[in-house]
């Protein structure tokens, strides 16, 4: 009988679960990671020194470090986060319940509505679309057009989310406000009333402008804008600075 | 002599002892000891320790807390919101459009006046109760992410948000707007009306001329070169199955980039 329940070491079926327990001897994470050879190897190498550094920077930093972050999430924020989102859902709650959507004719193929347009987030896209007049005409292809109007169209919409993308690759450095980059947010203003123009150039039929004159209008708008901002922001810059400039000179008079 | 096993860590007989307990206390206990005998819960429940206190790590002073800006950023508060207001006003469409799912069908088969999507509209709109109430919050939702999804951009643009450590989630930012517009593409096709038909036609002609692999779009997305029954049901497959996880999954990603790399506070 002893013998038996010395041996139900080795009988698992029933007994323990056989899993040996981490001890001091196991290999912790960090161990085992270490011993590893190859890409692996210079991943915990590089880990390693990205842990020491921002060791390093929170101990060589000035700021404050403690317990809790400032403001408690229970109840202070979750009744501030409670408070906005019902608010904002009774907003969509009224509106629904006061302006019920339309419905239009049922579909009908055979005869084309004077009227087509997308809603109205779509508008700049369908304006994109109707950029045919800026299509080139190659002399070399006998006044031909190197690609179709409405090719030339899809390729303006996915210029114009291209250049959105890779803005963060060109504007690099620490500005935030627009007072600091001048430059930047007039090419976002003048982005955001072009938006706006093209809009109404995919509406060209609807507005009782001139056609030539719309056209223009369209891209001599957004550029005006854009100047305009850059002119104010560069004159908020240079007041600010001369505030700046006149606190530090009243503090240290030249001599 | 029992045949029993004797256990070992008799947690039974450990609740018994216990005679401090409520009521509350004893049935948390004992569902929590059933389910961990199977499903050993407390190995995950550790992970979720070990999440809490990394969570809970102490942190730096942020930049408003630092240089006292609080009374100076208040003001931009509810433009630092909009990210949020979009997430909400997604979550509202999603429930509102389940709903929505429950009296609409796909059909645009011929028929001598309408077709089954448009009756199924009108259905919804003339004869359910609250049903134009329903079709109105889901379509306002969706109007209000958009304004919301424009108006974060312009925000995130504007305080140069996406600099350094975030531009990989400018990148995603960009994908969520474009799928955002998509979505409503794909729902406002789906009445089968005058508007979606004609609109169903531009976008036929737009992947026509994307060049070389027009044909081939036309026929994954519209199902053909003129909009038709199988356009309907394609953009209502798109609306309701493959927007949705993959939509959800990218704003997931994109809200827990924040999460991870804080807001950024222009200073």
């Amino acid at each position: 009988m002893t013998d038996d329940t010395d041996t139900t070491d080795e009988r698992t079926d029933g007994g323990e679960t056989g899993i040996v327990p981490p001890d001091d001897e196991t290999p912790a994470w960090s161990e085992r990671k270490a011993r590893k050879q190859g890409l692996s190897r210079l991943t915990y190498e590089y880990f390693e020194r990205a842990r020491r550094e921002d060791q390093d920077l929170r101990q060589q930093s000035s700021y404050v470090e403690r317990d809790v972050l400032g403001f408690p999430a229970w109840p202070h924020e979750m009744v501030r986060n409670l408070a906005l989102t019902s608010f904002f859902v009774g907003m969509i709650i009224i509106l629904s319940a006061t302006l019920p959507p339309h419905i239009d004719a049922p579909a009908n193929p055979s005869s084309t509505p004077e009227v087509i347009l997308p809603d109205w987030y779509l508008y700049w896209s369908f304006g994109l679309l109707k950029l045919g007049f800026l299509n080139p005409e190659l002399s070399l292809l006998g006044g031909e057009k190197l690609m179709t109007d409405r090719t030339y169209g899809v390729l303006a919409n996915l210029v114009v989310v291209g250049i959105v993308a890779i803005v963060p690759f060109l504007n690099k450095g620490s500005a935030r406000r627009p007072v600091e980059q001048p430059f930047w947010a007039s090419v976002g203003v003048a982005g955001v009333v072009f938006s706006f123009t093209i809009a109404v150039l995919s509406i060209k039929n609807l507005v009782p402008i001139e056609e030539g004159l719309l056209n223009d209008l369209t891209f001599l708008l957004p550029i005006v804008a854009g100047f305009i901002s850059y002119a104010v922001l560069k004159s908020m810059r240079e007041g600010y600075m001369f505030n700046l400039n006149r606190r530090y000179y009243r503090l240290r008079p030249p001599k | 002599m029992s045949l029993e096993r004797k256990d070992d860590h008799d947690h039974g007989a450990w609740l018994e002892s216990r005679d401090d307990l409520s009521h509350i206390e004893t049935a948390y206990l004992t569902v929590l000891m059933w389910l961990d005998k199977r499903l050993r819960i407390v190995d995950y429940l550790e992970l979720l320790e070990d999440l809490y206190y990394k969570v809970n790590m102490q942190m730096p002073k942020s930049h408003t807390e630092q240089y006292g800006l609080d009374n100076k950023f208040w003001y931009w508060y509810p433009l630092y919101a909009l990210g949020s207001f979009s997430t909400l006003a997604y979550v509202v469409a999603a429930i509102s459009g389940a709903l929505l799912g429950f009296y609409y069908t796909p059909g645009a088969g011929a028929s001598e006046t309408s077709s089954l999507a448009y009756q199924q509209i009108e259905f919804i709109m003339l004869e359910l109760n609250f049903g134009y109430f329903l079709r109105s919050l889901h379509r306002w939702s969706a109007q209000v992410m958009v304004a919301a999804v424009f108006l974060h951009m312009l925000r995130v643009y504007f305080t140069g948000a996406y600099k350094e450590p975030r531009e990989l989630n400018w990148l995603l930012g960009i994908v969520l707007i474009s799928l955002t517009m998509v979505f409503g593409y794909t729902g406002y096709l789906l009445p089968w009306d005058q508007l979606a038909f004609w609109a169903g036609q531009i976008g036929v002609e737009m992947s026509l001329s994307i060049p070389l692999i027009g044909e081939w779009v036309a026929q994954l997305l519209f199902g053909g070169f003129t909009p038709n029954p199988a356009t309907l049901q394609r953009m209502y497959i798109l609306h309701v199955f493959f927007l949705p996880f993959i939509v959800t999954a990218l704003i997931a990603i994109h809200i827990g980039i924040v999460w991870m790399q804080g807001i950024a506070e222009p200073h």
